[in-house]
């Protein structure tokens, strides 16, 4: 449904979490990052209780907005605590807070939030798990900000094994790419 | 945010769309997710501490898609120096065939007085472009000795008129082109339970006008954070504009949050505009009966 039809429907139960991260995700998708958080916030408030799941994706995805908007640190990562706070038991929150860390220059936070993501990873059914729609692609994600940060708080061997042991998995271009790239520079004699 | 709808000489269906450099973050119910600074913030860039308005000008088909929008370019008349920058919650009116923007403006002094201010504006239908070419400050009747004046609404059919207050009503006439404002009457009303502040645009409705007001409860939690919680009524007055009525008080979506600053009629149904927390805008088509419904309510309640 498109914005309009959503928000008719979100009229006659407004305070429905269902109804109201329908509307966010479409001014999400929109671009309309200001309109969207007001939404997720309303699921994330108003589901909080019976729509857990739901609570926890529209804290992220809000500090996902915020990210997006620039400029907002304190508030991505407020909004990052709360989620991990609300389901520490899913992973979405540890990558997320790690990817904000690691894109601050926040190192040894950023290796820190990765290394108790992949804790929990490692007690998962399913290490495949991905929800893109947090930018999760798997466990590869938060590997990624290990090696990454990992390098840069001094564990380069640790960074190095990371990497190339990524690049025999199942991974998005984008990653792969940036993996080589660092591996060319961290560790040029692997003749890639 | 905060859309002004407004209907010109043409037939055409404009808004003025309030931009902002802030996201409004408000966390409600049980407010289990505030932000860092409490349940209700202005989330301005955390280097930039302005909270900056810019507006846009919109066209809308008969359905109210928007067909057309363009960035209101405005003078450059003075450097801001206060924190909240440009013409803030402006409506739209068309007087002696030239179009205004009315709002607040309090970027003009190092303390944040506010007053409303006539940004006159030309549209160039054909190009789709909306610029400034004049702007009158308007003074606060009297000693202008207010703090801040705002939230004035204008009388659609009653050019250059102004209800400042809305019970006593205090009708007041504002020059457009010099700084100049006189206090045509106050007269007595009925006293709501709240203050009712404009507002949209005041509308005639056969032989009455009728107009949405909002009132405001502004509080703070155990914190000392601030929070508040906007309601809106609809107000009635006969052709001489005495007070008759004012319904309860109603929302549009249910947030805490909303602000109705416009108000058209389009056939026999009345176009209301509003924004949702800040964040989004929207324009209700009200049917006839609806409105009316609302009327009787007003007539009730009042008495």
């Amino acid at each position: 449904m498109q914005i309009e039809e959503l928000v008719v429907e979100l009229s006659k139960d407004p305070f429905n979490p269902e109804l109201n991260f329908a509307c966010a995700q479409e001014y999400d998708r929109l671009g309309q990052t200001a309109s969207a958080v007001s939404f997720y916030l309303r699921t994330a408030e108003y589901g909080y209780e019976t729509h857990r799941k739901l609570a926890y994706q529209s804290l992220l995805r809000t500090s996902i907005c915020f990210e997006n908007q620039n400029d907002r640190k304190y508030t991505v990562s407020n909004c990052i605590l709360q989620a991990v706070e609300l389901c520490p038991n899913e992973v979405e929150g540890y990558f997320l807070m790690s990817r904000f860390h690691e894109r601050n220059g926040e190192w040894q936070e950023a290796y820190t939030w990765s290394g108790i993501g992949l804790d929990l990873v490692d007690g998962m059914e399913d290490r495949s798990y991905s929800n893109p729609f947090l930018d999760y692609e798997g466990d590869y994600s938060l590997m990624f900000e290990r090696a990454v940060c990992g390098w840069w708080v001094g564990r380069v061997e640790e960074a190095k094994d990371l990497f190339h042991t990524m690049l025999l998995m199942n991974i998005k271009d984008n990653y792969r790419s940036a993996i080589v790239d660092n591996l060319k520079r961290i560790d040029p004699n692997a003749g890639l | 945010m905060n859309p002004s709808v407004f209907i010109d000489d043409d037939g055409d269906i404009l808004v003025n769309l309030r931009h902002v450099n802030y996201t409004l973050y408000h966390s409600e119910n049980e407010q289990l997710f505030p932000s860092r600074w409490g349940p209700l913030s202005y989330l301005h860039p955390e280097k930039d501490q302005h909270l900056r308005t810019e507006n846009y000008v919109c066209r809308l088909n008969p359905n109210l898609e928007m067909t057309d929008y363009a960035k209101v370019e405005m003078l450059e008349l003075h450097t801001p120096i206060w924190e909240f920058v440009g013409l803030e919650d402006a409506r739209m009116y068309q007087w002696e065939g030239e179009y205004y923007l009315v709002g607040v403006r309090r970027d003009t002094t190092a303390h944040g007085e506010g007053r409303m201010e006539y940004s006159k504006i030309e549209i160039d239908k054909a190009n789709w472009t909306v610029k400034e070419v004049q702007r009158t400050r308007i003074p606060a009747p009297g000693e202008d000795n207010s703090y801040c004046e705002k939230n004035w609404y204008g009388i659609l059919d009653a050019p250059f008129h102004f209800i400042k207050w809305t019970s006593p009503t205090e009708l007041v006439l504002a020059d457009p082109n010099e700084p100049k404002v006189e206090q045509v009457f106050v007269k007595q009303a009925p006293t709501p339970p709240s203050d009712q502040r404009g507002g949209s645009q005041v509308v005639k409705w056969g032989n009455m006008y009728i107009a949405i007001t909002h009132e405001v409860n502004l509080f703070k939690n155990y914190l000392n954070q601030k929070d508040g919680i906007y309601r809106h009524r609809l107000v009635l007055w006969d052709n001489e504009l005495n007070l008759i009525g004012y319904s309860n008080t109603f929302s549009f979506l249910d947030a805490r949050i909303e602000f109705a600053v416009g108000a058209a009629i389009q056939g026999e149904d009345l176009l209301i505009s509003f924004g949702f927390q800040d964040n989004a805008a929207f324009v209700l088509r009200t049917p006839k009966l609806v409105v009316e419904d609302l009327i009787m309510e007003a007539l009730n309640y009042a008495n």
